[in-house]
C-alpha cells in the first residue's frame, strides 16, 4: 500500500507568513481579527496554534488558504507556501488548485463540512473531478487506503452518508478528504473539539502517524493546550489577534515566558501531581473595545503587569533561536 | 444525600411490524453520594451516562430501581409531589447557551425560579433582589455588570456560571453536572470546576458529575467516587484517586491513556496505549464481555462469559484484571 506514495517527491514544504492583517467589518466598526502576524511554519513539523475563542486563530487558519469568509477581509500581508507562491496574490484559478492539492484543510466540526446529501465515496470523486484528476480509480484506492489506515471499514464508509457516521468517524473522513489529493501541508482547525477523550486520542494518534509517514507539514489549531502539547513540535500562542509567544513545545511547556502562556498551562487539570497546582486563569478574552487599547492586550488579566503595560504594547520579538515573546518582562522566568 | 439502588433504563425502539428492539441504556446501577460528596460518572459518547443524569433530575422515568433523596423514596411519590421534590436536584447541561432564554436578561432568568419560591414562602420583591445578588456573587460574577445583559453578551464560561447561579436559587441538595465544562474553552474550564467543587463544601451539595474527562472528574471529586461506565454497565468503580493510580479494567486504562501528555513537563506512562478504532455500534452477545470487541487484552474466555462487577470498595468487571501504568508522570 505504501508503494504508490514512494514514487512521490517527499520534500516537506514550509510556509512564511508576513505581517498578516485580517479585519471584520461590523456595526461597531472594524475589528482587527488578525493583527500583524508574522511567523514561519517549519517544514516537516507539526505546528500548534493555541488561543481562546475569539483569539483569531480560526481566522488565521482561513487566511492561510486565502479563504476568509465575509465580512472578514485580508487587508495586508503575505502567505508564501514553498513551491506554490503567495496565497494572497496568485491567480484565483491556481489558488483553487493549490487548496486541496497542496494544502489540505480539516474544518472545525467536520460533522458540518461533509455534504449531507451525497455518499462519502461520491464526495471523493467530486473532489477529484474539481482538481482534474484523470485516474479516479486510483483516487478511490487512495481514499480506501487512508480510511483503512485510520482503522475503519473503508468499503462501508465510502457508501455511507454523513448522518450514518459517528463524530469520530466524520472527523477521520475529514482527514481523509484533506489528504486524498496528497496535500503536503495540512491545516487542522480544532480537529477534536466535539469528540470524547478516546476518540480525541485516536484522531491525534492518526494525525501523528500519517504526518510522519508522509513527511507532511501540519498546522494544528486548538484551544486546548493539552492537545497541542501532546502532538505539536512547535507551539504558537495567540491572544487577541496577535502572537504572544512561540517556541518548541518542550521549551514553551517547561519554560513559558508570557504570563498568558503560564496561565494557560497552569489551568490544565491533570491526572497526576498535586491538585492545587491547577489554577484557573482569571478574566475573559478581550472584547472589541479592549482590542483598541494602547497597552498590552493581556494587561487586565495579567498577574505580573507593570505600569507601562497599560500604556504601550510590547513588541513580539525573537529572544533566542526560534523563540519569540511579546512581553516587557521578556526573558524573566518565574 | 442521594441513594440509588438497581437503576435500570430500557429504551424500546419501534422496529416495524416485527416487534420492538430493546436497548438497555442503564444496567443495574447502584450508588450513593453523601451530602457534600461527589460521584463522577465517566464514559464516552453513547455510554448511557447522560441517561442516568436525566433520571436523577426527573426528566426521564427509570424502567426499574429506587432513588432516595434525603431519605425519601422519590419513586413512590405521586407525580405532582415528585416534581416539587425534585427541585432539590438541579441539572447543569453541556450547552449553557441553550439552557438560557436568549430573549431574557440575566436578571429575568434568575428571577423566574425565585418568584415561585417567594410566593411559597411569602417573601417580597426585595428578598428576590437580594437572592439574585447573592447567587451571582457566589458564582464569581459582578451583579452590576451582568444583570442587564443577554446570554449572547457573555463568554461560555460566564454563561455556565449563570446557569449554576440559577440552579442555586432553589437551594438544591444535589447538582447533576452533565459535561458541564466540555463546551467551555480549556482556559476557563478550571474556574467553573473550582466553583462546583467549592459548592460541595460550602452548601453540602452532593455532586453527580458526568464527564468523559478523567482529569476534570479528579479535580472536582478527588475525594469522591468514580464510576466508569461502558454501554450502560459499570466496568470499574471505587475511590477516584485509587482508580486513577490503580486502574484494573482495560477500558479505564484506555480512558486514562487518552489524557494528552504535556510534552516538556510530563513523561507518558510506560504502558500507555491509544486505541485506533473508534466506538463501535456493534451488539455484543449477552454471553461475552461487553468490552471484548475493543479490548486489546481480550482472551478466549472473554468471548464466552460476561464478567461481573466484583470487589468491595474498588470493584471491576474483568476476567483478567492487571494494573497498567498508563498515567503520565511529572518530569
Amino acid at each position: 500500500m505504501a508503494l504508490e506514495f514512494e514514487a512521490r517527491d517527499f520534500h516537506p514544504r514550509g510556509m512564511q507568513i508576513r505581517d498578516l492583517h485580517v479585519i471584520y467589518q461590523t456595526n461597531q466598526g472594524e475589528i482587527p481579527a488578525v493583527n500583524g502576524v508574522s511567523m514561519a511554519i517549519a517544514p516537516g513539523k507539526i505546528t500548534g496554534i493555541i488561543g481562546e475563542s475569539g483569539s483569531g486563530k480560526s481566522t488565521l487558519a482561513m487566511a492561510l488558504m486565502n479563504a476568509v469568509p465575509k465580512p472578514g477581509r485580508i487587508v495586508k500581508g503575505s502567505v508564501v507556501v514553498d513551491g506554490a507562491g503567495d496565497m494572497l496574490t496568485i491567480d484565483k484559478k491556481i489558488r483553487q488548485k493549490v487548496r486541496g492539492r497542496d494544502i489540505g484543510f480539516v474544518f472545525q466540526a467536520s460533522q458540518n463540512s461533509l455534504n449531507p446529501l451525497i455518499r462519502v465515496g461520491k464526495q471523493v470523486l467530486d473532489l477529484g473531478r474539481s482538481h482534474n484528476i484523470k485516474d479516479l480509480r486510483a483516487l478511490l484506492r487512495r481514499a480506501k487506503e487512508l480510511l483503512e489506515r485510520m482503522g475503519m471499514d473503508a468499503e462501508r464508509i465510502l457508501l455511507s452518508y454523513q448522518h450514518e457516521l459517528s463524530g469520530g468517524m466524520r472527523q477521520r473522513v475529514g482527514i481523509m478528504l484533506a489528504l486524498v489529493l496528497e496535500a503536503q501541508v495540512v491545516i487542522l482547525d480544532e480537529p477534536t473539539t466535539a469528540l470524547d477523550m478516546i476518540s480525541q486520542a485516536s484522531v491525534l494518534e492518526i494525525v501523528r502517524q500519517i504526518h510522519q509517514e508522509r513527511h507532511l507539514t501540519t498546522i494544528l489549531i486548538s484551544h486546548d493546550m493539552g492537545v497541542v502539547a501532546d502532538l505539536a513540535d512547535n507551539v504558537v500562542v495567540m491572544y487577541g489577534g496577535e502572537l504572544a509567544e512561540a517556541g518548541s513545545t518542550e521549551e514553551i511547556l517547561a519554560h513559558p515566558l508570557h504570563p498568558y502562556t503560564q496561565g494557560l498551562i497552569r489551568a490544565i487539570p491533570r491526572i497526576s501531581g498535586p491538585l492545587d497546582q491547577a489554577i484557573a486563569l482569571s478574566g475573559s478574552p478581550p472584547d472589541v473595545a479592549a482590542l483598541k487599547v494602547p497597552g498590552c492586550l493581556f494587561a487586565s488579566r495579567c498577574p505580573k503587569r507593570l505600569p507601562k503595560c497599560e500604556n504601550s504594547r510590547p513588541i513580539y520579538e525573537a529572544i533566542g533561536s526560534d523563540r519569540y515573546v511579546a512581553c516587557f518582562r521578556g526573558t524573566e522566568h518565574d | 444525600m442521594i441513594d440509588v439502588k438497581n437503576l435500570v433504563k430500557v429504551f424500546t425502539a419501534k422496529k416495524g411490524v416485527l416487534g420492538h428492539d430493546a436497548i438497555e441504556a442503564v444496567s443495574h446501577m447502584s450508588f450513593s453520594i453523601p451530602g457534600g460528596g461527589a460521584l463522577s460518572l465517566i464514559g464516552e459518547s453513547g455510554s448511557g451516562k447522560t441517561t442516568v443524569g436525566r433520571i436523577l433530575a426527573g426528566l426521564e422515568v427509570p424502567t426499574s430501581g429506587d432513588i432516595w433523596i434525603q431519605r425519601v423514596n422519590v419513586m413512590t411519590l405521586p407525580p405532582a409531589e415528585r416534581r416539587t421534590f425534585l427541585r432539590q436536584v438541579q441539572l447543569i447541561q453541556q450547552d449553557p447557551y441553550q439552557a438560557l432564554n436568549p430573549a431574557r436578561t440575566i436578571e429575568q432568568s434568575l428571577e423566574d425560579p425565585l418568584k415561585v419560591i417567594a410566593r411559597e414562602r411569602g417573601k417580597n420583591g426585595a428578598w428576590i433582589q437580594s437572592r439574585v445578588h447573592e447567587v451571582l456573587l457566589r458564582v464569581g460574577m459582578d451583579p452590576g455588570s451582568v444583570l442587564n445583559k443577554y446570554p449572547h453578551m457573555l463568554s461560555g464560561g460566564q454563561r455556565q456560571r449563570i446557569v449554576i447561579a440559577r440552579a442555586l436559587t432553589v437551594e438544591p441538595k444535589v447538582l447533576v453536572a452533565d459535561e458541564a465544562v466540555s463546551m467551555i474553552d480549556v482556559s476557563l474550564r478550571l474556574g467553573v470546576l473550582k466553583l462546583l467543587k467549592d459548592l460541595r463544601q460550602e452548601f453540602g451539595i452532593s455532586l453527580f458529575f458526568i464527564t468523559h474527562d478523567v482529569a476534570s472528574a479528579r479535580y472536582v471529586g478527588e475525594d469522591g467516587q468514580l464510576f466508569v461506565i461502558y454501554k450502560g454497565q459499570v466496568v470499574e468503580s471505587g475511590p477516584t484517586d485509587e482508580i486513577i493510580s490503580q486502574p484494573h479494567h482495560p477500558y479505564t486504562q484506555a480512558l486514562l491513556s487518552a489524557v494528552p501528555v504535556l510534552k516538556g513537563l510530563e513523561d507518558p506512562g510506560p504502558d500507555r496505549f491509544i486505541p485506533l478504532r473508534g466506538n463501535d455500534q456493534e451488539q455484543v452477545p449477552d454471553t461475552a464481555c461487553i468490552y471484548e470487541p475493543r479490548c486489546p487484552f481480550a482472551q478466549a474466555k472473554c468471548q464466552k462469559e460476561r464478567p461481573v462487577l466484583q470487589g468491595a470498595g474498588h470493584a471491576y468487571a474483568c476476567h483478567f484484571p492487571v494494573v497498567r501504568r498508563v498515567v503520565a508522570t511529572m518530569k
